[in-house]
């Protein structure tokens, strides 16, 4: 029979096989909730930072201070920074300032729970204002810094006011100055990324790197599973008469592929609705329109870059472990024989999740060269695309070779399958496999 | 012309698995493949079937090499059973045959057909592993021929099954052998071989002992067996003068004796007569294919003797 429709009945099987085991039903339910609880994730902060408030009492005991410091301090401490979008608007104010009069029972009510913590507002001898903050949470906490922060500025409105300026003048005093941020480089003139969308563009990075990641150990395993069962149940030797090793093998990686397909598809579908719902359950949870929106920087040919290089890192994986699974004939030995693959991967997976995150330098030389090597191309080049730092013709270049690798690894893994699927017992060693691919060459 | 076997050797690290195995299989015949485990039975059928190399020796089907016919050609009953474990039975035949290019309609089909005719039609969509290791073989042997292979090789067929599976087996054997194809099979059985085949041949630790028509195998002894009852049992004197002839088991019913090649055993009955006893019984045969085999190789001896420890260090 011919080669192709050798393989498209062995695909066949394999994918039909595979999308009615209960792992497969039960994993990809298991995944579909996972993405849908993820894709929800803004809509809980929202709902989360929308709802907690901090209830601060102020006693102020200070003869002499000009302004009231609690519409101060109510000012201050809901100030956001300027989004521009309104993406704040109607969320309330995560902080209520009170005045108190009684210190004592104002400190009692913070120990009860009912307020998180007292602002006592005194003059010192010197002349000077002094503030203690009575609370339970830690100092180094967001709610106290910047309850810190508010207090020094009224320190300071204080102090100017006593040196006699106008509190007219106070205000030009504290608008901001201009402060812009540049590239080091001069070469470099696109604009810098703010904090906001490096958040987001890092987590894309992260979740894509996570998603090719899973994808190549997870299905590689499906690969090496699939052949040692054909092993150890002999159907290898009847199927072996029928269709040569190389078509066994493509049929295989195919099928395989096709079941994760399937799989990824729900995962995407349940996304991409939980994503374009996710405005509407907004509105529910929050009441109001929630202002939730795409994850920035997510792009049409970026969806399609991490599309290639998963599947082509599938690929060149997949090829790989069928040719490690041909060479076991229990499934207990396959996660040794698999080992240099999840090395590998390992490797790839991490360079590529430090340098998006930052901790390693994304433009540095070695990160540039690692990401034209086939096996971390599919998790390195993604994360350089992101951060704007790939040429067109890296990405091609990075593809092209990821193609010849395939090709490659599909030579070497069918002379290994070819003498590995008839062999039971002990496992061969290195050696020993370098004879076969030569011998079968 | 049919197959031809010639001076097959193979070697797996230290062992040797084959020492210049040569046989012919004649088309249609049914042919027995004798010998202990780790005999090189399963060792000449890969070759033969290519799923091996072999070192030295090549094998040939109708004056051309094995690997020129297309795969659907050959049919291939391994020694375990070889199916996928958690798949219907019906959809793993049909997948099978379509990798030799049977449309899958004609394929389940006859595979539902074959079912039914070894009986096991209500076991079409149950899982595999969830039939007997008979009903598994049956279903095995299925898998081997619906592809209408011209030459089946099997490898064990009929071990592990009990005597009405044996007898639907053997019938469907008759069948195929009817229909022209040529069957070549492994076995213990010595008694079946007999029954079955028209050539036999006899392999011993990757030697070829013997080869050739099953009654010229049997006559390779250079004997002929004599079974005598008389009158006068228990007095043997006589018989034991008489030249040419070992009296190899003394009965209380009957005596066997051997009669080497060239001397009449109609003398017998005549000595027989003269010595003045009456004769109950005289039968003159050939010696049995399990007399041969243990005169040629020793008592069979079914300890395992497997490779597949030294196949995997090559």
């Amino acid at each position: 029979m011919s080669t192709v429709s050798n393989i498209a009945a062995i695909a066949r099987r394999e994918a039909t096989v595979r999308v009615r085991t209960r792992s497969f039903i039960v994993g990809t339910l298991l995944l579909v909730l996972g993405t849908v609880a993820i894709a929800m994730v803004p809509v809980v902060v929202q709902y989360v930072e929308g709802h907690v408030n901090q209830k601060v009492l102020v006693y102020v005991s200070a003869p002499g201070l000009k302004a009231d410091p609690v519409p101060t301090l109510q000012t201050l401490l809901n100030a956001r920074p300027a989004t521009g979008d309104g993406s704040s608007a109607g969320v309330t104010d995560p902080f209520s300032v009170t005045a108190v009069t009684d210190l004592a029972a104002a400190r009692a009510s913070v120990v009860d729970g009912q307020a998180n913590s007292v602002l006592a507002v005194e003059r010192a001898p010197g002349g000077d204002l002094a503030f203690t903050l009575y609370t339970n949470d830690s100092a180094g906490g967001s709610s106290s810094q910047l309850i810190q922060q508010a207090a020094t500025a009224i320190a300071v409105a204080d102090r100017l006011d006593r040196l006699g300026v106008a509190p007219a003048d106070q205000a030009t005093l504290f608008s901001p100055p201009a402060y812009a941020i540049a590239w080091p480089d001069p070469a470099r003139t696109e604009p810098t990324q703010g904090s906001a969308e490096l958040g987001s563009s890092y987590l894309l990075g992260f979740g894509m790197t996570i998603l090719i990641f899973m994808m190549i150990i997870l299905y590689g395993n499906w690969v090496a599973m699939s052949v040692v069962e054909e092993k150890s149940s002999r159907v290898m030797e009847v199927i072996l008469n029928a269709a040569t090793p190389f078509q066994l093998l493509a049929g295989k990686v195919l099928g395989v592929g096709t079941a994760a397909l399937v799989q990824y598809l729900f995962i995407l579908a349940a996304g991409a609705v939980a994503l374009l719902l996710q405005g509407r359950v907004a509105d529910l949870v929050l009441g109001q329109d929630g202002g939730v929106a795409l994850p920035e920087g997510l792009t049409v040919p970026l969806l399609i870059l991490f599309c290639v290089y998963g599947v082509l890192g599938f690929l060149l994986y997949a090829v790989l472990y069928a040719a490690a699974g041909s060479l076991v004939s229990r499934q207990e030995d396959i996660s040794s024989a698999v080992m240099p693959m999840t090395l590998v991967t390992m490797a790839g997976y991490f360079v590529a999740v430090y340098s998006s995150t930052g901790l390693l330098d994304i433009r540095s030389g070695w990160i540039e060269v690692l990401s034209l090597i086939p096996f971390f191309s599919p998790f390195i080049m993604l994360g350089r695309v992101m951060a704007g730092g790939a040429a067109v013709w890296e990405v091609l270049a990075s593809i092209a070779i990821l193609v010849l690798s395939i090709g490659a690894a599909l030579w070497l893994a069918a002379r290994v399958y070819a003498a590995g699927v008839l062999l039971y017992g002990q496992r061969p060693g290195w050696r020993a496999v370098w004879r076969i691919v030569r011998a079968h060459g | 012309m049919g197959l031809r076997v010639d001076g097959l050797r193979k070697q797996f690290g230290e062992v040797r698995a084959l020492d210049g195995v040569t046989f012919a299989v004649e088309r249609g015949e049914v042919f027995g493949f004798l010998g202990a485990n780790g005999a090189g039975k399963t060792t000449t059928m890969r070759i033969v079937l290519g799923l091996l190399q072999a070192d030295e020796g090549s094998s040939s089907w109708e004056d051309r090499p094995n690997y020129t016919w297309p795969r659907r050609t050959w049919g291939y009953l391994p020694e375990e059973r070889g199916l996928y474990a958690r798949m219907p039975v019906v959809d793993q035949l049909v997948f099978f045959a379509s990798l030799y290019g049977i449309p899958r309609s004609r394929a389940r089909r006859e595979a539902l057909a074959w079912l039914a005719r070894f009986r096991i039609p209500e076991y079409a969509d149950r899982r595999a592993d969830s039939l007997s290791k008979g009903n598994q073989q049956k279903v095995q042997f299925i898998a081997t021929i619906l592809h209408d292979p011209d030459v089946l090789l099997m490898d064990e067929p009929f071990s592990g099954l009990d005597p009405v599976n044996v007898a639907l087996l053997k019938a469907a054997f008759l069948e195929m052998r009817d229909r022209g194809k040529t069957l070549v099979f492994s076995t213990h059985q010595l008694d079946m071989a007999e029954e079955l085949c028209d050539s036999v041949a006899i392999i011993d630790r990757g030697r070829l002992v013997t080869a050739g028509t099953t009654r010229e195998v049997k006559r390779s002894t250079g004997h002929q067996v004599v079974r005598l009852a008389t009158s006068g049992d228990g007095d043997l004197g006589w018989l034991r003068a008489l030249p040419s002839v070992t009296v190899t088991r003394p009965g209380r019913d009957f005596t066997e004796l051997h009669v080497d090649d060239g001397s009449d055993p109609q003398r017998i009955l005549r000595a027989a007569l003269e010595h003045g006893d009456e004769v109950f019984r005289f039968e003159v045969v050939d010696p049995s294919l399990e007399e041969v085999f243990v005169e040629r190789v020793g008592a069979l001896d079914t300890e395992e003797r497997t490779l597949a420890a030294s196949e995997a260090m090559a």
